[in-house]
């Protein structure tokens, strides 16, 4: 009796099947006339195009797995490409450059006439970068046979996703697995309304239309500072309130971050440490903070005409439905996952910003590459002991591993050697001498522990430090290791002679 | 005519060992232990209750039924191979009895098991003592 029902009602759904109509594309799918029952299950959902999401789904696509990505911003890319790491840089190359012309040349033997800011081209050429990288990563996606939905989308049950269209109109996906991948926002101040015009996050940071001639920066992290170097070498007056004694944020060496602090107060960057922002005023045409010592003290009242908010980033999970299917979130709202990013319900998974580690772009892709493995092999591999941060503030800021006041309050006994850049002969023909290279080994097996960089180029060098420290190399490793000569990278050879035993040219 | 290697070998006493060791090519384990650890960035390096229970703790009847499923118009199927009938056994499944202190609602349990609704005229057959049913 079963069979026939099935069979019946088999025989009439394809009696309605509309059989004259030409075969439509696969790629065209989401817009093919369909049935409920008849929407294609696909191996993996990802909600969230930015650098967790998309990663994961080219490396998912390469796998051979049937992919849909969903992103709701309308470009891929998410905050990294669109608002965060990409055009920060088109603006620190440009501005860098534009001070440069403005300050450092006569000395360099180079005469140069009027020089001019044209704020708009500036801007024009950090969107020209965003929008060539965001396109690019759309062709990556269609190449690998990854479904690309602009719309948001929210938990339906376990393994259904309901989006809504940017274009208008809610389809549904259906996944065997799903991933979380929607990243992170700006925390606000509480009290300063966001407006994106006088008071800014990043996001508002990189589109100011003109240069302020007061800023304020609460935060002094690397958003902060990298944001108020931007602004300062375009004219600004640049204070950066800061909570703490140190500027850098959290994994930053305190030898390095002092000689940060040094030479960008150098430059012409205001800082106020220790110092905690009380209130805000939006209200006049002048903003006001009021801000006092952190630890209790007199009042102050700091006046500007653009105030950057960067005191970090939050989770992103705003309408994912997560409450639908149960998924855990922790008193931070980072999604709570295991070692292997499973959430509480196994096929449901997480990476990138919105859970565990640092808010860092590298690090989301390093996950979404392990996650699919894990889905795909059972097997994936993220070393979190061994991923870079960088500050691309002038002259950069690296490191990869554990600082020395880490170390020192773990209780590990360390071995330091440094080297200055001043002693390095490619910085010196550069005339970019500040700066050191400082490295950390364990004195009985003189195996590798942290590398701090602060001088032109980290960002670049930094990358050495972390493959020696992957392979866990002895600094003896990279010291008895052939460096081009003259490159700044000698600089990092003579810091690891420094760790285990002299360096030759200081 | 080997001077190359003459000298190498001589020097061999002298050369250094680099403390990096090549440990031959790379293989997946044959079995990895998937039990749920805690994720190795997280601060509290503990996983909450919920991860390491059974698998049969569905809180809701829906839950059990999504992984439940075997076939049907939802799709939702447990095994990635789409093994169908009988691709998983019942103790795989899990025991269909809710966790304690959780109560299954006879509204989640798919429509043919729901109380039949009441018609007008049932209502007021039953208010007559039947005698609506014949009017």
């Amino acid at each position: 009796m079963l069979s026939q029902r099935l069979i019946g009602r088999t025989t009439v759904r394809s009696a309605f099947k509309p059989s004259g109509l030409p075969t439509i594309a696969p790629s065209m799918s989401r817009w093919r006339r369909t049935y409920a029952t008849e929407a294609e299950e696909k191996d993996l959902v990802i909600i969230g195009g930015g650098v967790a999401g998309y990663v994961a789904a080219i490396k998912a696509g390469q796998e051979g797995m049937k992919v849909t990505c969903i992103e709701k911003r309308g470009t891929l890319g998410g905050t990294c490409l669109n608002v965060g790491c990409i055009p920060s840089k088109s603006l620190l190359n440009n501005s860098h450059l534009y001070h440069q012309v403005l300050h450092d040349t006569k000395h360099r033997g180079i005469e140069v006439g009027d020089v001019k800011l044209n704020l708009e081209q500036l801007m024009k050429a950090k969107d020209l970068s965003v929008s060539g990288l965001t396109k690019g990563v759309e062709f990556l996606l269609k190449k690998n046979g990854v479904e690309y939905i602009k719309g948001t989308g929210t938990f339906k049950d376990e393994h259904t996703i309901s989006v809504q269209l940017n274009d208008g109109g809610e389809t549904s996906v259906v996944g065997k697995n799903i991933l979380i991948a929607t990243g992170s926002e700006a925390t606000p101040f509480p009290g300063l309304e966001i407006d994106e015009k006088r008071v800014v996050t990043s996001t508002g940071a990189i589109a100011l239309k003109e240069v302020p001639k007061k800023m304020l920066v609460i935060g002094g992290g690397i958003i902060g500072l990298e944001m108020a170097s931007v602004w300062q070498r375009l004219g600004s007056d640049v204070t950066v309130v800061e909570y703490l004694d140190l500027i850098g944020g959290p994994g930053m060496d305190a030898e390095i971050a002092k000689a940060s602090q040094k030479i960008l107060k150098k430059q012409g960057i205001s800082f106020k440490t220790n110092t905690k922002v009380l209130s805000g005023d939006t209200t006049g045409d002048q903003i006001k903070l009021e801000v006092e010592a952190a630890k209790g003290g007199k009042a102050e009242t700091l006046e500007a005409d653009v105030v950057l908010v960067a005191i970090g980033r939050r989770p992103y999970t705003g309408g994912l439905g997560l409450e639908n299917v149960g998924v855990d979130v922790d008193e931070r709202g980072r999604v709570v996952i295991d070692s292997e990013y499973r959430t509480k319900v196994p096929h449901i998974r997480c990476v990138g910003d919105v859970t565990f580690g640092p808010m860092l772009a590298h690090k989301a892709e390093e996950e979404a590459v392990a996650v699919v493995e894990y889905i795909k092999k059972g097997y994936g591999h993220v070393n979190y002991g061994c991923i870079p941060s960088v500050m691309y503030t002038f002259p950069e800021v690296a490191w990869v591993g554990q600082s020395e006041q880490e170390l020192k309050k773990a209780g590990i006994k360390y071995r330091v050697g440094t080297f200055p850049f001043s002693a390095n002969s490619r910085a010196k023909t550069n005339l970019d001498t500040d700066g050191m290279v400082k490295m950390l080994a364990d004195p009985e097996t003189d195996r590798l522990l942290g590398v701090h960089i602060i001088g032109p180029n980290a960002g670049e060098m930094i990358a050495e430090g972390t493959l020696a420290l992957e392979y866990g190399a002895s600094s003896e490793d990279i010291a008895r290791t052939c460096h081009a000569h003259p490159t700044l990278a000698e600089a990092f050879k003579e810091a690891a002679m420094a760790t285990h035993g002299k360096a030759i040219h200081f | 005519m080997f001077a190359t290697r003459a000298l190498r070998q001589a020097a061999q006493h002298a050369e250094r060992t680099p403390s990096i060791k090549f440990v031959g090519k790379r293989t997946i384990p044959s079995s990895v232990d998937h039990t749920p650890q805690p994720h190795p960035a997280s601060p509290t390096h503990t996983l909450p209750a919920s991860f390491t229970s059974a698998s049969s703790s569905h809180n809701t009847f829906s839950s059990y039924r999504d992984h439940a499923q075997q076939f049907g118009p939802l799709r939702k199927t447990i095994k990635a191979d789409g093994s169908g009938v009988g691709g998983a056994s019942g103790s795989q499944l899990g025991p269909v009895a809710p966790p304690k202190g959780v109560y299954f609602d006879r509204n989640e349990l798919p429509a043919r098991f729901h109380r039949a609704p009441i018609s007008l005229d049932e209502i007021e057959a039953l208010e007559s003592g039947g005698a609506a049913a014949f009017a």
